[in-house]
């Protein structure tokens, strides 16, 4: 496998504030990566270096091994779907789609006819052709706007949080959808995205950033159960990994991995907590033991409601968590490491 | 303390009340346009139907023999014609120029703000002296646009612009005009670029970044994208140059009076020559009534317009 976009010790600063701090990502042909971070940390920001909308302060990005950094959008054969998904309000949707091939230049009327129904029918959107943008729902105007991405075949597609604007039940199915359509076409993607969930579901790899740097690249499985730091164990996961500071290391298990005792059914190495429990709450598939141990650490028990735990606020019960799911943090740096190793 | 909030004050009750005090704070606007516009017009029109001069202030109805008498002149077609050709050729010029300034001040360079101050200035400075200060620009002696001329070498013996050391602006019929338009263009381009600059900056940098990223040139994202986008702000501000310019008299008044002959007498320099220079009250409301159908279209644009803006 080639990496086909590539940035290389990537950095923007904007009037002293770093907003990509040092980015080296490498982004294989086809696949679907999706770049996850809490707002600020420079997701958004790194994704428009690459589309050529910012120019980079310092490092290199490379698009199918070709240098670009200072290369202007419409030189690099991208495709960018924004947040608001930024139709041209003035133009039907025929004209919005039409647009990148008309801008593109050197194509006969008839061809852009044809790459616009084509684009149009592969979304289903045919019958929407002549309305303005204003007539669309939510969900209409996103495909409206990948059908105008994906018109001028272009060799990256880039998608800025493009699901936040549905809403919940329309956002699962048209991520499902995105998802399809991606692999169908065998896109180079680039999806960025602040919720997990729609990262886990959706992406090949995920690149985890926090503060203008990726803290960690990998498949969804990789960086949920191998997190590489503290930071991207607390971010994954909803709530995200327990953690507690031991005497050498701070030490972290996942909710799910946190049982009753007299529920579990647990090896004889379990490591065993006893929690003070100060609020149960019950989410239906779940119950969240929301507690405390030795009196300080806050720490989340997440148990199926099968279960038959009961406990109310104030009681002391004894939880355990099985060797295997323990991870280790260096308490210094927060990275992940292994108990004896030097 | 108790009785206050048991009996609230009358003004109190006042400023509760929607109805009385939305009346109340419209009440100095409605009194000061029935006062200042309502009235006037009132009495031009009744001026227009009568027989009324200067000499003789007593109103006699005569039906529509003013419009009559006035129409038949040749001043009257030089008028309409000055008044529209003026308009337009300077509007055109208008609606040009102040794009081109909109853009520019939308990007980022070096003197930014000295650069947007001496653009308002004509715009703050009052029509009148900016006017004056043409009018010894133009002037056909000592006009220093000459001197320029002549030392780059346009003007004088065996040159581009003919022999002579002086143009003489104000003096020739298409040199006149052509002054009038200029000056309406210096004065009202800032006022365009600073509305356009506006629509400009409104439009949402998502829609120019996609455009950018759809691969379009600048140019390209300017005429199709921007441009359409600001359609009705760019409407406003036309209309608004439009008005100001046809309904101008400081400008015509300050710089020919109307001169060389009648060449550059438009509408409301004739009426005021007619009406209080000549003393025939009667004839020049009738000339000054003849802006009224054109305004009133004009107010409709706008206001339609500005709804075209509040819908997007």
């Amino acid at each position: 496998m080639t990496s086909f976009v590539e940035t290389q010790a990537l950095r923007k600063h904007f009037a002293g504030v770093k907003a990509v701090d040092g980015v080296d990502l490498s982004i294989q042909e086809g696949e679907l990566l999706v770049i996850l971070g809490p707002s600020g940390c420079g997701k958004t920001t790194l994704m428009r270096m690459i589309a050529g909308l910012e120019i980079p302060t310092e490092g290199e990005i490379l698009i199918a091994g070709e240098q670009v950094t200072k290369l202007p959008p419409r030189a690099r054969h991208i495709a960018m779907v924004f947040q608001s998904y930024a139709l041209y309000p003035h133009m039907t949707v025929y004209r919005n789609i039409a647009f990148p091939l008309k801008a593109q230049g050197g194509l006969a009327k008839g061809e852009i006819d044809e790459k616009v129904r084509h684009a149009a029918g592969v979304l289903g959107i045919e019958p929407l052709l002549d309305r303005k943008p204003r007539q669309l729902s939510g969900g209409e105007r996103q495909r409206v706007a990948l059908a105008r991405a994906m018109v001028k075949e272009p060799s990256v597609l880039l998608l800025d949080e493009p699901l936040s604007n549905l809403d919940a039940k329309l956002r699962a199915s048209a991520r499902d959808e995105l998802q399809r359509f991606q692999h169908r076409l065998g896109i180079t993607t680039i999806f960025v995205t602040h919720d997990q969930v729609e990262a886990m579901g959706l992406g090949d790899r995920i690149a985890v950033m926090y503060a203008g740097k990726v803290r960690q690249v990998g498949t969804p499985d990789e960086i949920y159960s191998k997190s590489a730091d503290t930071f991207v164990a607390t971010f994954l996961g909803s709530p995200g990994m327990n953690l507690i500071e031991g005497p050498e290391y701070t030490v972290g298990f996942r909710p799910e991995h946190l049982h009753p005792r007299d529920s579990a059914r647990f090896e004889d190495d379990a490591s065993s907590y006893v929690i003070t429990v100060d609020r149960v709450e019950n989410l239906g598939a779940d119950t969240l033991v929301y507690g405390s141990v030795d009196e300080g650490t806050n720490v989340v028990a997440k148990i199926p409601s099968t279960s038959t735990f009961f406990a109310s606020a104030g009681d002391k019960r004894e939880f355990v968590v099985n060797t295997e799911y323990l991870r280790y943090f260096d308490k210094e740096t927060g990275r992940t490491t292994t108990p004896g190793a030097p | 303390m108790s009785t206050e909030t048991a009996q609230p004050s009358r003004f109190r009750s006042l400023a509760d009340n929607e109805r009385a005090l939305g009346a109340l704070m419209l009440a100095p606007a409605v009194i000061l346009i029935l006062a200042l516009v309502g009235l006037p017009l009132v009495l031009s029109i009744a001026f227009s139907l009568s027989d009324v001069t200067v000499g003789d202030t007593s109103l006699d109805y005569v039906g529509l023999e003013n419009f009559r008498n006035v129409t038949r002149t040749p001043q009257f077609r030089r008028a309409v014609i000055d008044s529209i050709l003026f308009t337009t050729a300077a509007l055109l010029i208008i609606i040009v120029l102040a794009n081109i300034l909109a853009v520019v001040f939308t990007q980022d360079f070096r003197g930014k703000w000295l650069a947007r101050i001496l653009v308002i200035l004509p715009w703050a400075t009052p029509i009148s002296l900016g006017t004056l200060g043409w009018l010894w620009l133009l002037d056909s002696k000592f006009s220093p646009i000459d001197w320029v001329l002549v030392q780059i070498g346009l003007l004088g013996p065996d040159t581009l612009l003919g022999p002579g050391l002086h143009l003489n602006y104000l003096g020739r019929e298409y040199l006149a005009m052509g002054s009038v338009v200029l000056v309406h263009v210096w004065r009202l381009v800032p006022l365009s670029a600073v509305i356009l600059l506006a629509g400009l900056t409104s439009i949402d940098q998502e829609l120019i970044d996609q455009a950018q990223v759809d691969g379009a040139s600048g140019l390209r994202t300017y005429l199709q994208i921007k441009l359409p986008l600001i359609t009705p702000i760019l409407a406003i501000a036309s209309l608004f140059a439009f008005i100001l310019i046809f309904t101008d008299l400081v400008v015509v008044f300050v710089l020919t009076r109307g001169g060389p002959i009648y060449y550059t007498q438009v509408l409301s320099m004739w009426s005021y020559n007619k009406g209080i220079e000549g003393g025939a009250l009667a004839e020049g409301a009738a000339i000054a009534l003849f802006f009224a159908p054109v305004l009133f279209v004009a107010a409709i644009l706008i206001l339609r317009s500005v709804r075209r803006i509040e819908v997007t």
